[in-house]
């Protein structure tokens, strides 16, 4: 018991050892939500409409977080979206906004946190990012503003129901984890 | 000078991670995300081997043999739409496993299992059991995208087989798409199949795009018609990539009022 607690205490004692092993964790769940998202799972869609899991994660991210770090991690998955879509109508803005309204929230002291107030936020913050992008559509000439809307509450739609649904399945393990690291680095 | 180095050295760790993850990030945009899509093939191929040899072999057999069907059927049609032309040599196809969908919910794409290893590149036709479904969009050496027809964005130049009256095609997110004819007065009746047209250039002529479900006559700028698209895009597990070369013929699908149907 003694001898194991000394072994593994090891990199929890090393502040760059621990810095690692913090960004490893961050980036490795980041890139399960980046190569979960161009599934479809049958029972994970709705009318061929998965969970946004990219603003699940912006969300669970900014939650406990300032606004720049809300707006950088918005700014980030982004780029990267438009890296496996399209760049033309950008989701920067959209998950930015996420980012954004995520801690401004926190930061009010508006909800309490626990489950059912992050499935509320990535609900609303689902049709905000969907709404963000059907307003890029339609400053672009390519289609009629009837089928963007149309298009959008179904989307709007579906998507905020899945995300909120599965947004604690992100966000209860990766806060367990930052408010871990953040108590190690207190103590 | 003091108070700027001081707050550099509070800050220091925060904005080096900061622009390390913006940094990368718009390498994988720049790169149209390379990696993550290499990841991906490597950690779906784990679930596409489930099935034992054998199975796997019948399986193979089967979708080589439905795959042939579908290409003699479009071939068919073809040679039956320009009886008397001289057909272009058969081309043999690329089969692909499709392995994932479009990363967000206002891009109508696929992924293929297939990259540029095994000899796709962009502008390739993607075909399926029922009719054209697609093209490339954008390859990696393992994956490649498929922007498919039903995008708002994908406009094909298509026409009716029976009649020979052309128009453009553009999708609507779903598994309808509307047609909108050059003419003002079209022959086109309710069952009648569309196929792409010698017009258009990203789509090499007669292949099969659907059948018409509903023609609204009155529309205003033009006659519209609401075609339904063959090929079962939302439940589709293998698709056939055929090269195309785009610049072949010389005239856009887009519509433009000189352009006057065969008749």
């Amino acid at each position: 018991m003694k001898s194991d607690s000394l072994v593994s205490h090891t990199w929890r004692d090393n502040p760059i050892q621990r810095l690692l092993v913090n960004c490893a964790v961050t980036i490795g769940s980041l890139l399960v939500c980046l190569l979960i998202l161009p599934t479809r799972f049958p029972g994970m869609e709705l009318a061929s409409i998965g969970p946004n899991w990219l603003l699940i994660w912006v969300v669970a991210w900014s939650v406990n977080r300032s606004t720049l770090q809300g707006a950088l991690a918005g700014i980030t998955l982004g780029l990267i979206q438009d890296g496996m879509t399209a760049p033309s109508p950008t989701h920067i803005l959209s998950l930015v906004a996420v980012g954004v309204l995520t801690a401004r929230l926190r930061k009010g002291r508006y909800i309490q946190e626990d489950f059912i107030s992050v499935a509320l936020i990535a609900f609303g913050t689902a049709v905000v990012a969907e709404t963000v992008m059907a307003i890029q559509y339609c400053f672009q000439a390519d289609r009629s503003l009837i089928e963007i809307w149309r298009y959008h509450q179904l989307i709007a739609l579906s998507s905020a129901i899945l995300s909120s649904l599965w947004a604690p399945v992100v966000y209860f393990p990766l806060n367990r984890w930052w408010q871990w690291i953040e108590s190690l680095e207190q103590v | 000078m003091y108070t700027l180095r001081r707050w550099w050295d509070r800050h220091r760790l925060r904005i080096i991670l900061a622009s390390m993850a913006l940094g990368s990030a718009l390498l994988i945009r720049q790169t149209q995300a390379t990696p993550i899509f290499e990841a991906y093939q490597l950690v779906a191929r784990v679930f596409q081997s489930n099935p034992t040899q054998q199975n796997l072999l019948e399986n193979a057999q089967f979708q080589e043999l439905q795959q042939r069907l579908t290409e003699l059927e479009s071939q068919n049609q073809r040679l039956r739409e320009l009886l008397g032309y001289v057909s272009e040599s058969k081309q043999s196809g690329i089969t692909a496993p499709v392995v994932g969908r479009s990363a967000d919910h206002w891009w109508q794409q696929l992924l293929l299992g297939r990259g540029s290893n095994d000899g796709i590149k962009v502008g390739y036709v993607v075909m399926a059991p029922g009719g054209v479904v697609g093209r490339i969009t954008s390859v990696t050496p393992n994956t490649s995208h498929v922007l498919l027809l039903s995008d708002p964005s994908s406009r094909i130049g298509v026409t009716i087989s029976r009649s020979r009256y052309m128009g453009y095609m553009r999708g609507q997110s779903t598994s309808r798409a509307v047609m909108e004819f050059f003419d003002k007065v079209p022959d086109v009746r309710r069952g009648d199949v569309v196929s792409t047209s010698t017009l258009s250039q990203l789509f090499p002529a007669g292949m099969p795009v659907g059948r018409i479900e509903s023609v609204n006559l009155n529309k205003s700028p033009a006659p519209e018609a609401i075609i339904e698209l063959s090929a079962p895009v939302s439940f589709l597990e293998w698709a056939v990539v055929y090269p195309h070369d785009q610049s072949a013929p010389p005239m856009a699908p887009t519509p433009s009022s000189d352009q006057k149907p065969p008749l």
